[in-house]
């Protein structure tokens, strides 16, 4: 596959308002090729090598996907995702598990309660922590045109908000849901930066409680396939309401559509044991690439290099949680 | 070969691409911009980040943290830059390289499925069987008990004393010939309707479901059951299972990498059919040493396998497809191995419970 040809110089063409898309270039069978041998010295080295296969796998992602002719480049290394999984493992994982079984062994039952109670407060208050602490480290790691993205905003701040709309959530019996999704984008979004310039989100939960009140009504009814309709309205909306600079940008992602992808999926992953992981992972890329499209002016010659620091810790610890946010 | 080739300049301070021309100069390169500015970059300070696959544009950089960038879409460009800088060959990828790559990839994909193989079929049992082997007796019986507590919690236990005297001496028959047995057997009969199961839990414990009991024609066929039974714990079968679970589980972690969602289903139903392989094994391996052990307690095997025809009569006719996704062997299968093996050994055999009424000990749960 080719690059589509670069449009000659991008200022003057990136004023002009058109239409942007992000394309990916890359196969299923050379990402099968890096995995299969990821695989094997994975094997061969006891686990750690997949610090460096993910890093790999990363690159290879990023460095297929083009926007304006331009590919984007993945600078993490596989040695600062093995420190940040030590540091993960050392203060946030041992200390957990061990106090989860001292009191298990514990022949009180007060103890053992209190002590799962903890656990599972301890391991909640580290969810927004490392979602914070991953995507600081993969946008500092993310570049286009050699402009580094980052991000900047507080993890406490985060985890803060976090738990409190989760216990609005429960007091609300889930009727907080769009609300806290919507404030949880906005953090994500509006504190994301591409140079020295933000992204700006503006969209507001009670725009989705309407949906969101169909689709609980629906979700018995449906036997839970309408969650697909509302999590692409959601991400339409969510879309819709983020902007870069003048550029705004717009998702055509239907339920139907992402229904079909996500069972499609679903029966590759099951039918091939597995392997069809790479295949998968690209058909699931090009689809969210298809649907979604950059509109407006943008100008490219304001932007201006201002990078951040970050380390690997939390994207460690999201994988070690298991509340990793995809897109490998 | 042209030594000059057009391609972007990025400085890494904003984002603005520029046209350039590249010229190849020896030992570096030499870049014009469009509006004539000209760099110079020693090929020793350059390192390439982009441009190992066919179709991917070559990308060069100079500098750290915040490289300047070289984008060049001509792949011919890695070849004359090996023609002109022979020296600097190992610093740039070599698109030479692209077949033997992938030659090596593939041995590679046909390496991890024969590793993957070995460490399934054979290194994962063996060491799972050597480390059960040495987990403590006391250990097990304290799992055990746990476990007999959850699966006998909802039921009523059935006490008898003459039908549990009548178990407790089969059991006893079976261990005579059998050296140092490490554990204290007990048997436990639970009321239940309509399923015909017995478990064994670690430790020493069986557990027996009440319509197997009613269902034994003979005390030979229950003695079949028990056989099989107090043959998963003397082997240690249930330990051995958790840790060939938790193998595979480690050795999926590796496989899986960041799988997420829909991708982690895939990778979990592979390891739920591992696992029922290695249940199936563990049974098989029960039925057969379960019947040495009638046979070296001189009980006739035709109970067993009198018990097992009968179960296999009821046994759903699947597809045989569906032999993969069983955890115990086919009953069919079973009654065949078995027969085989008792065939191979005849001998004289002195009955169970000699004179009394199987019909009336085996209604355990009549009081």
């Amino acid at each position: 596959m080719v690059a589509p040809p670069p449009s000659a110089t991008s200022a003057p063409a990136g004023l002009t308002g058109q239409t942007r898309r992000l394309t990916f270039h890359g196969s299923g069978g050379t990402l099968f090729g890096i995995y299969v041998v990821n695989i094997l010295l994975t094997i061969a080295t006891f686990g750690f090598y997949r610090f460096w296969g993910r890093t790999k796998i990363r690159r290879f992602m990023l460095s297929q996907t083009s926007f304006e002719g331009d590919r984007f480049a993945y600078h993490g290394t596989g040695k600062e995702l093995l420190l940040g999984f030590v540091k993960a493992v050392l203060f946030v994982g041992l200390p957990i598990t061990a106090m989860n079984a001292a009191a298990r062994f514990s022949h009180d039952l007060k103890i053992i309660i209190t002590g799962q109670i903890l656990t599972y407060v301890l391991i909640f208050t580290f969810i927004p922590l490392a979602m914070v602490g991953a995507r600081r480290y993969r946008l500092s790691r993310t570049s286009w045109r050699g402009i580094r993205f980052s991000f900047r905003g507080r993890a406490w701040a985060f985890a803060r908000m976090f738990l409190l709309s989760s216990l609005l959530g429960i007091l609300t019996l889930s009727l907080y849901y769009p609300f806290f999704q919507a404030r949880q984008q906005a953090f994500m979004v509006s504190n994301s930066y591409f140079g020295r310039r933000p992204f700006r989100f503006d969209g507001r939960g009670r725009d989705l409680f309407g949906a969101y009140i169909v689709a609980l009504l629906l979700m018995l009814p449906t036997l839970g396939i309408y969650s697909f309709w509302f999590n692409a309205r959601m991400k339409r909306y969510f879309w819709a309401h983020t902007h870069f600079e003048t550029a705004r940008f717009r998702s055509t992602m239907t339920g139907g559509a992402l229904l079909l992808q996500t069972l499609v999926n679903t029966i590759l992953m099951i039918v091939s044991l597995g392997l069809a992981w790479p295949w998968v992972l690209i058909r699931r890329t090009r689809f969210e690439f298809a649907c979604l499209t950059v509109e407006g002016p943008l100008d490219l010659a304001g932007i201006v290099q201002e990078p951040q620091l970050a380390t690997a810790t939390g994207d460690a610890l999201s994988s070690l949680l298991g509340a990793d946010v995809g897109f490998v | 070969m042209p030594d000059a080739f057009t391609g972007y300049y990025l400085d890494g301070r904003s984002a603005v691409r520029r046209e350039a021309s590249v010229r190849l100069a020896g030992s570096a390169l030499e870049i014009t911009l469009a509006d004539g500015a000209r760099l110079w970059w020693p090929l020793r300070d350059v390192r390439q980040t982009q441009g190992f696959y066919s179709g991917e544009q070559i990308r060069l950089e100079r500098g750290a943290p915040f490289p300047e960038i070289l984008l060049i879409t001509e792949p011919a460009f890695l070849r004359a830059l090996r023609a002109t800088a022979p020296g600097f060959g190992r610093r740039f990828h070599n698109p030479g390289w692209r077949r033997p790559r992938m030659v090596f990839t593939i041995g590679a994909a046909l390496a991890a499925v024969a590793v993957g193989a070995v460490l399934y079929v054979w290194a994962i049992p063996a060491v799972a069987g050597l480390i059960a082997a040495r987990v403590p007796v006391s250990w097990e019986e304290k799992l055990g008990s746990a476990a007999v507590e959850q699966l006998t919690a909802s039921r009523r236990r059935c006490v008898d004393p003459e039908s549990d005297e009548a178990i407790a001496a089969i059991v006893k028959r079976l261990l005579e010939p059998q050296p140092n047995v490490p554990y204290a057997f007990r048997v436990i009969v639970v009321d239940e309707k309509r399923v015909v199961n017995a478990y064994a839990v670690p430790g020493g414990q069986v557990v027996l479901l009440r319509p197997l009991v009613e269902r034994s024609r003979t005390p030979e066929e229950l003695a079949g059951v028990l056989a099989h039974e107090l043959q998963h714990v003397l082997r240690r079968h249930a330990t051995r299972l958790v840790l060939q679970h938790a193998s595979t589980g480690l050795l999926l972690v590796a496989v899986s990498g960041d799988m997420t969602g829909a991708m982690a289903y895939g990778i979990e139903s592979a390891r739920m059919l591992g696992s029922l392989r290695y249940s199936r094994d563990i049974e098989s391996e029960a039925d057969t040493e379960g019947l040495r052990m009638l046979l070296a307690a001189d009980v006739d095997p035709k109970g067993m396998i009198g018990f097992f025809e009968s179960m296999q009569a009821e046994e759903r006719v699947a597809p045989d497809m569906f032999r993969y996704m069983a955890s115990h062997p086919l009953a069919a299968e079973r009654v065949q191995a078995l027969t085989r093996l008792a065939a191979a050994h005849k001998k004289e055999f002195r009955p169970l419970l000699p004179g009394r009424d199987w019909k009336s000990l085996r209604r355990v749960c009549a009081s």
